[in-house]
């Protein structure tokens, strides 16, 4: 049982770790990512990549949507950007892939300050409706500038290569996205230390209230979304890397939709909220998977009879989590941990 | 027992442990496997369900012949809900627990993704629910395989058809503004020009869109003889039917593979009615001589099978096909090698599958009929002879 955490000055009020226990699991998870392409195999890997690359852009969505009350449906059209733009750099240009995914964040980051001008007239459902035109105009731009995209078509683009050395299967590219998401991870979490993240915040609870302490609305709603827009362009960028096939339909308008759902699914407005509702949306139609591949040794047809439940049960799972817990899966989370620290009294 | 007796009994003891070990030896061939990234749910399921069945039934026919040259085919499909991810997470899971000669994907965006992959890993062919004209190059794709003519052969064997009908006709090309849509676009302008059709009008229509009333106004303008719609399965096509015909238009309808399913043509209604498609693959309803595959398929399942179950199940055959000549040639099971099998086949029966031997040129099989809907009896029925492109 723990009693409590002593602060005894705002730096330590204001660290993402407070005690050595969290910092503990924290170099675990790390030695994990570490260790995991040593002993995850190619299915594992894949998975692995995937779940980084979907964290990287929850989290770029959760600055926008859950930490400034901004909602958009643009995010997997932000991601087409910094993947059109990673794959014209490395097709044409040459560069080197980390500099690449910086210039494909900075471009979708571009096209999310033109996409933000909205906000500062209308919110709520008006901009995500904005946000829907904006992701219609840039696949419309996908499927016709032919020169740079590749048209309907799309580019096939070669693999990222460090020293020579090219990264083509997921644990090699493993290598890329690992780091850069837990950098971009940890470089959000940081933001809601800064007076950067508190404006965005209290632009959140109460925008007029927040100009009225002298935040400027147009500056930092135009900064949030800039902000998302970087972590969509990189993490679509990594999806590049990935995949290395890029097509107007890569980034659908449903993709955008499966970004929101983690963000609420896994808590808006927090961390590590987008982590688990990135994990949670990626993993559990996988493991659901699994679970109809379990009975087919003993009915041959069960994949084609039990994929339909399976979706069924996806969406369940997903209203059941809303139901129960609507502050999301790291609310759930939470609850957990309080409720071993106070062990063995009642929370 | 005598030396003699001893020798003679030694000697059969050995002849049948030796004809013993031969016959476990054949049944100890090793699987090979066929492994699928099907779309049993999501947009696509409607094909998904019927390719997987197709795919079910091919295999189980091989097995019951004695498999290919004896080695028993197994299939281990995936649902992917017809997302990229979700098929190439399947493929990932697949390939890292099975060791796959074959692989069946299910749409044109998975398998420019994964082809990379396949040619990379050098064991296994890849097929899928795509006829996309440019996985049709043997060069850039060598490890693909197309159970068909591609879209823009498709285009071409409904304008063979119209030229025998009517020389010199005015044709019109709808599209979706889609990959799929535009895929045959250039490639119908081209076999237009070479056959002496009048092709001057392509119409693009944006994906989901149902209001197609300018469209059809331009359609009436140009008042062409045949109208050949590529990119959707079901809407709009009844809409431009039933406005073109409620303005007086006499123009013919076609479609290509994906809106020439039976049970499809049937719901559009009333527009039907000699709506035009081409398949490349027999109805499951033909009645045709020495069709002993159908039959066979009509023993198994005794309901209509779509088009898409046609493609899972001749793919397979045609998968299989490439693996026995490779195995004949006594050349290693992997992916250049059953490709080298594939290209070998020609003249193959398939037993009804297709109405004529089939030959493979390039990645695809550029074989098809023109079939056209009678209301009356409910069915596509042919309207041509088998086609073959050169």
């Amino acid at each position: 049982m723990r009693i409590g955490t002593v602060k005894e000055n705002y730096i330590a009020d204001a660290a993402l770790f407070d005690t050595s226990v969290q910092k503990g699991w924290l170099v675990a998870l790390l030695a994990g990512l570490v260790l995991l392409p040593f002993f995850a195999g190619q299915y594992a890997s894949y998975l692995a990549c995937l779940v980084l690359i979907n964290i990287a852009s929850t989290t770029g969505l959760n600055i926008l949507t859950g930490f400034t009350g901004l909602v958009s449906l643009g995010q997997a059209a932000f991601m087409g950007v910094g993947a059109y733009t990673v794959a014209w750099l490395e097709m044409k240009a040459g560069t080197p892939f980390l500099l690449n995914l910086i210039i494909g964040g900075f471009a979708a980051s571009f096209i999310g300050i033109i996409v933000g001008l909205p906000s500062l007239r209308v919110k709520g459902l008006y901009l995500a409706i904005a946000t829907i035109a904006a992701s219609v105009i840039l696949h419309f731009v996908f499927a016709n500038w032919t020169a740079v995209t590749g048209g309907v078509s799309g580019v096939t683009m070669p693999a990222a290569s460090l020293f020579g050395y090219e990264l083509v299967e997921p644990k090699q590219v493993y290598w890329i996205i690992m780091p850069v998401t837990v950098l971009m991870v940890f470089g959000a979490a940081n933001i809601f230390r800064t007076r950067i993240g508190r404006a965005f915040i209290a632009i959140r609870d109460r925008d007029i209230s927040a100009e009225v302490l002298g935040i400027r609305l147009l500056r930092y709603k135009l900064l949030s979304f800039a902000l998302s827009s970087f972590y969509a362009g990189v993490a679509g960028g990594l999806w590049a890397y990935f995949f290395r096939v890029i097509t107007p339909e890569s980034f659908p308008l449903m993709m955008s939709i499966f970004f929101l759902a983690a963000v609420i699914v896994g808590g808006m407005g927090s961390i590590l909220g987008g982590i688990l509702g990135a994990i949670f949306m990626t993993m559990v139609p996988e493991v659901l998977k699994m679970m109809v591949g379990v009975l087919t040794p003993f009915w041959s047809d069960a994949i084609a009879v039990m994929s339909p439940v399976r979706i069924i049960v996806f969406g369940a799972l997903i209203i059941f989590f809303l139901i129960f817990e609507p502050d999301g899966l790291a609310e759930i989370w939470r609850n957990i941990r309080r409720y071993f620290h106070l062990w063995p009294f009642k929370t | 027992m005598s030396i003699k007796n001893f020798t003679k009994r030694a000697t059969g003891a050995l002849l049948a442990a030796g004809l013993l070990s031969g016959v476990a030896q054949a049944s100890d061939k090793k699987d090979l496997v066929l492994g699928g990234s099907i779309p049993l749910t999501g947009v696509f399921a409607f094909a998904g369900v019927g390719l997987h069945a197709g795919i079910q039934d091919s295999v189980k026919v091989i097995n019951e012949s004695g498999g290919i040259e004896g080695h028993k085919l197994v299939y281990i499909p995936e649902d992917t809900a017809y997302k990229v991810d979700a098929s190439v997470a399947a493929f990932n899971k697949i390939t890292s627990q099975h060791d796959v000669n074959f692989y069946y994907g299910d749409s044109t965006a998975f398998e420019k993704t994964i082809s990379p992959e396949v040619d990379r890993s050098g064991k296994m062919v890849l097929t899928g629910a795509s006829f996309a004209s440019e996985l049709n190059d043997p060069v850039k794709y060598p490890n693909v395989f197309i159970g068909g003519p591609s879209y823009t052969d498709m285009i071409g064997i409904l304008m063979e058809h119209i030229v025998k009908e009517k020389p010199g006709a005015k044709v019109v090309l709808v599209h979706s503004d889609t990959e799929f849509g535009r895929d045959p676009v250039e490639g119908a302008k081209e076999t237009a020009t070479k056959l002496g059709l009048n092709l001057d009008l392509v119409i693009s229509t944006a994906p989901g869109g149902v209001d197609v009333s300018t469209e059809v106004l331009k359609i009436r303008r140009a008042r062409p003889d045949y109208v050949i719609f590529h990119g959707y399965v079901l809407a709009p096509i009844p809409e431009f039917i039933t406005q073109a015909r409620s303005m007086g238009l006499k123009t013919k309808f076609m479609g290509t593979f994906w809106s020439s399913d039976n049970s499809m043509v049937q719901k559009m209604g009333d527009a039907a009615d000699g709506f035009m498609g081409v398949m490349p693959y027999s109805y499951y309803y033909d009645e045709s001589e020495n069709a002993p595959m159908l039959e066979k398929i009509r023993s198994m399942r005794d309901t209509y099978q779509s088009n898409a179950y046609m493609q899972g199940f001749f793919n397979t055959m045609m998968m299989a096909e490439g693996a026995r000549n490779a195995i004949k040639a006594g050349k290693e099971l992997n992916g250049a090698n059953i490709k080298a099998g594939m290209r070998a086949i020609k003249d193959f029966d398939t037993g009804g599958i297709v109405g004529i031997p089939v030959t493979v040129k390039g990645n695809s099989v550029p074989v098809g009929r023109v079939y056209s809907f009678d209301a009356s009896k409910k069915k596509m029925l042919p309207a041509s002879d088998w086609i073959r492109l050169d």
